[in-house]
């Protein structure tokens, strides 16, 4: 009986067994230690094998993070989540970049775009070098969008617009420091496609006709301010250095490591990390002391209700989504699942974080009489419904939703799967409602248009079932409109649209805490559509 | 009579074992009289978040603001339908399999020995991580998954026992005297079978609980339910719970009551299994 239990609550969390052990009564003895009492720290890798503090004269500026194996860093063999991409996109440049504001020239300087909004000519910095010494050119910029044309890397913007061949027609390098890309219809969404495509250097790429498994040293060869001294797939760990012949901005980092932690606020505390993550209930022990500061992350993830249009024949009612709306308090649940490290969901389906948001759409606040009083109207009293969720967090909120529900009588079913079949079976359209969450708020608006559009009938990405003209009509228009002052401008419309029809409830975004040592590195900066301190490359270097 | 039988029980208990059995009806009543002895909704919230304890709420409230004490209330018919359920099931079972065995003898005895042995050396807690993921989450199904698990443990002693009682004097005169299968099992096998599996079970509804939980503490229970494992599920993912003094009471409660009602099941079958012993009996 005890082994069983050890092995139970030891699989999941040693210090739990601290716990036990502590009450007394005990069942298991001798295991973990709690945070207070946590053994040792490891030492860290840089301290093991030295540092580049003796190579560099003045005094270099190493910062350590949380590890993890996120992949191999070519832009062919990363993981294809957050913290493999980002760490690819260390010793890879691309076109543009993206800034707390919004995009910045980068590798191209400047661009044009004619009239009709189908050509772009970007033109180049001059004297960008490859890590190894030799010299990048328009040759490599049109080699790259071939060559992923052919071998499809990680990660990709938009659809895979730029992989379109019915899309983009033609890449040409017109000088050696100048590249037209020449494309069928005019689509706001090409400009950062193209802007964050990795470029790859020719002269390393031509000759691999395998890149999904080329794990050579020169696949990280790239032109970006990093270059991968050491990674360890079995520990998780990395190791960047700054390249001494960057063309840009400089890094103010020298050296970037990651290394393996296990709980990562205890790492913190113990200096072993020098940037965390934590929740709401830490905020008091990190807020008052001056050695440490706190950001409050922009809130880029979130979770949603869905409606299954297909299936439940009222969700056609707008009546009855708008009801859902009032009785749902969305404040509720950020205090209480998120604890209060969220904002409550945004109608207009744009987070209130995103720089495209529009402030003035209905807001829905939590108003129970009316709800009841729409219902009514509608004859929609008791309803029965089935919520399909994921696990732990999200029973939690299904539950909060259920019990919120209840008080305008609509029964709520909370059914929990496990996350894959959560997720197909959203993927079938098996289900009443769903709640999903997800991260990639804060990216370019056009997701309304692709999640409403009532043509796009996938599952996963759309709404099937769910059609308003008024949203297929703006959806479409703001995609072609290339002047981002009107495009903004239909965007705004397009939520005030949304909003008004609810066609899916946003429920809330998480925002969450981190914290830092001002003292040893301040220069940690968000990019304007991501919640992630760590994975802006500006982050790194001396931006200002 | 029945009186009579459960005062003899009592006076054969330890000190130790008669704590175990007041604990064990303890924790029963809790169960059983859950609406009448809870003031507050199990299912709902009703106060705040992560309430300390004290005031309306007893044991505090989690992060929902539902109140403790009635969850653990109510969990508490969880447990102890999940404990008992197991323990007939896999008790029943194994007894019809171990008597079966025993009394047949021949290939057949040797067919289910070694599907016992199978189902003995077979890891079971990843065996039943698989099986409860595969049937889904329903308390029904997380019973008949325990129960197949465990059967196997009370077959056997029921099969050593009935072998050794096959041999008895009485028993082969009742077979000469033309006595049937089915005769000689109920009318002599089975009174003497019933206390040793008695004890068989308690230590199997033991072990069914803290499995429960600790299903439903890795995510693999019904996340319905509200059984004392649920509760500590959710207080586990919690993230950074013990940099806060909310595990004082949202961890440590539903633990508590978790571990008295192991110990007093652990304490009550020591007893009883020196009291049934066939050795110690008949000696």
């Amino acid at each position: 009986m005890s082994r069983n239990i050890s092995r139970l609550i030891g699989v999941k969390n040693i210090s739990f067994l601290m716990v036990l052990s502590m009450v007394g009564l005990l069942l298991i003895a001798g295991c973990g230690g709690s945070p207070e009492t946590a053994p040792a720290p490891q030492t860290p890798l840089a301290q093991a094998e030295g540092t580049g503090a003796e190579d560099v004269p003045r005094d270099p500026v190493v910062i350590r993070l949380e590890g993890g194996d996120w992949g191999y860093c070519s832009p062919f063999t990363h993981y294809s989540r957050g913290p493999g991409i980002f760490k690819m996109q260390l010793i890879f440049d691309s076109l543009l970049e993206r800034s707390e504001d919004g995009y910045v020239p980068w590798l191209a300087e400047s661009w044009e775009i004619s009239d009709d909004g189908k050509t772009y000519l970007f033109n180049l910095q001059q004297g960008v070098k490859w890590h190894d010494g030799k010299e990048m050119t328009a040759d490599d910029v049109v080699f790259s969008i071939n060559y992923y044309r052919e071998y499809p890397p990680v990660s990709i913007f938009f659809g895979g617009i730029l992989t379109d061949p019915d899309y983009l027609l033609e890449v040409t390098a017109v000088s050696d420091y100048q590249v037209r890309f020449v494309t069928s219809e005019a689509k706001a969404t090409f400009l950062p496609a193209a802007g964050l495509a990795r470029i790859i250097p020719r002269h390393i790429w031509e000759n691999v006709d395998n890149p999904h498994d080329y794990l050579e040293p020169e696949a990280v060869i790239g032109c970006g301010p990093y270059r991968l001294t050491d990674y360890n797939k079995e520990h998780g760990t990395y190791r960047f250095e700054s390249f001494e012949d960057y063309w840009g901005i400089q890094p103010r980092v020298d050296v970037i490591e990651f290394v393996p932690v296990s709980d990562t606020i205890l790492a913190f505390e113990n200096g072993e990390i020098d940037l965390t993550e934590i929740p709401t209930d830490l905020l008091s022990r990190f807020q008052e002391d001056p050695e440490f500061a706190v950001k409050v992350n922009p809130g880029f993830w979130g979770y949603r209700l869905l409606f299954n249009y297909e299936r439940i024949e009222v969700f056609s009612n707008k009546a009855l989504r708008q009801a859902l709306a009032y009785a749902i308090d969305r404040q509720d649940l950020a205090d209480k699942i998120a604890r209060g490290a969220g904002t409550p969901g945004n109608p207009g389906i744009l987070p209130v974080h995103h720089v495209w948001c529009n402030p003035d759409v209905p807001q829905y606040a939590y108003d129970l009489e009316r709800a009841k009083q729409m219902l009514q109207q509608e004859d929609l009293t008791d309803l029965s419904l089935t919520l399909l969720v994921g696990q732990d967090r999200e029973v939690r909120i299904g539950e909060l939703l259920s019990e919120q529900l209840a008080k305008v009588d609509i029964q709520l079913r909370v059914e929990s799967v496990d996350l894959q079949s959560r997720d197909s079976r959203i993927r079938d359209g098996q289900y009443e409602l769903a709640l999903v969450g997800h991260g990639g708020w804060g990216g370019d608006p056009d997701y309304l248009r692709s999640r409403f559009l009532s043509e796009l009938s996938d599952w996963y990405t759309g709404t099937p079932g769910y059609y308003n003209p008024q949203v297929d009509e703006l959806g479409q228009r703001q995609l072609s409109e290339t002047d981002v002052n009107k495009r903004k401008e239909l965007i705004f419309q397009l939520q005030q649209v949304l909003a008004e029809d609810v066609p899916e409830i946003p429920l809330y975004n998480t925002t969450g805490y981190t914290v830092y040592r001002p003292d040893k590195y301040d220069g940690w900066m968000y990019m304007f559509d991501h919640h992630n301190l760590t994975h802006s490359k500006l982050s790194f270097l001396d931006w200002k | 009579m029945f009186l009579l039988k459960i005062s003899k029980i009592w006076q054969e208990l330890t000190a130790f074992g008669r704590v175990g059995l007041v604990i064990l009806l303890l924790l029963i009543f809790m169960a059983v009289a859950a609406p009448y002895i809870t003031w507050q909704p199990h299912n709902i919230s009703s106060g705040p978040s992560l309430k300390p304890p004290g005031g309306a709420h007893l044991l505090g409230t989690d992060e929902l603001g539902v109140d403790l004490w009635s969850q653990i209330c109510y969990g508490a018919r969880v447990s102890l339908i999940v404990g008992l359920g197991t323990a007939l099931l896999a008790g029943l079972g194994g007894a019809i399999v171990g008597t079966f065995a025993g009394y047949r003898g021949g290939w057949t005895e040797r067919v289910l020995m070694r599907l016992i042995d199978i189902m003995i050396v077979m890891p079971d807690l990843p065996v039943m991580v698989i099986l409860a993921a595969f049937f889904g989450s329903s308390l029904r199904n997380i019973i008949i998954v325990l129960a197949l698990f465990s059967w196997s443990h009370p077959a056997r002693i029921v099969r050593a026992q009935v072998l050794a009682l096959k041999e008895q004097g009485y028993i082969k005169m009742a077979r000469i005297y033309g006595g049937g299968d089915l005769y000689i099992i109920f009318k002599h096998l089975l009174p003497e079978l019933i206390p040793i599996l008695a004890v068989s079970m308690i230590r199997l509804a033991g072990m069914a609980i803290v499995t429960e939980a600790g299903l439903s503490f890795l995510g693999l229970g019904d996340p319905t339910s509200r059984s004392w494992g649920l509760i500590i599920n959710h207080a586990l993912n919690f993230s950074g719970i013990y940099f806060t003094p909310f595990w004082k009471w949202w961890l440590f409660y539903p633990w508590l009551f978790l571990t008295l009602l192991i110990t007093a099941l652990a304490l009550l079958g020591r007893d009883l299994e020196r009291i049934a012993d066939p050795r110690v009996a008949k000696g």
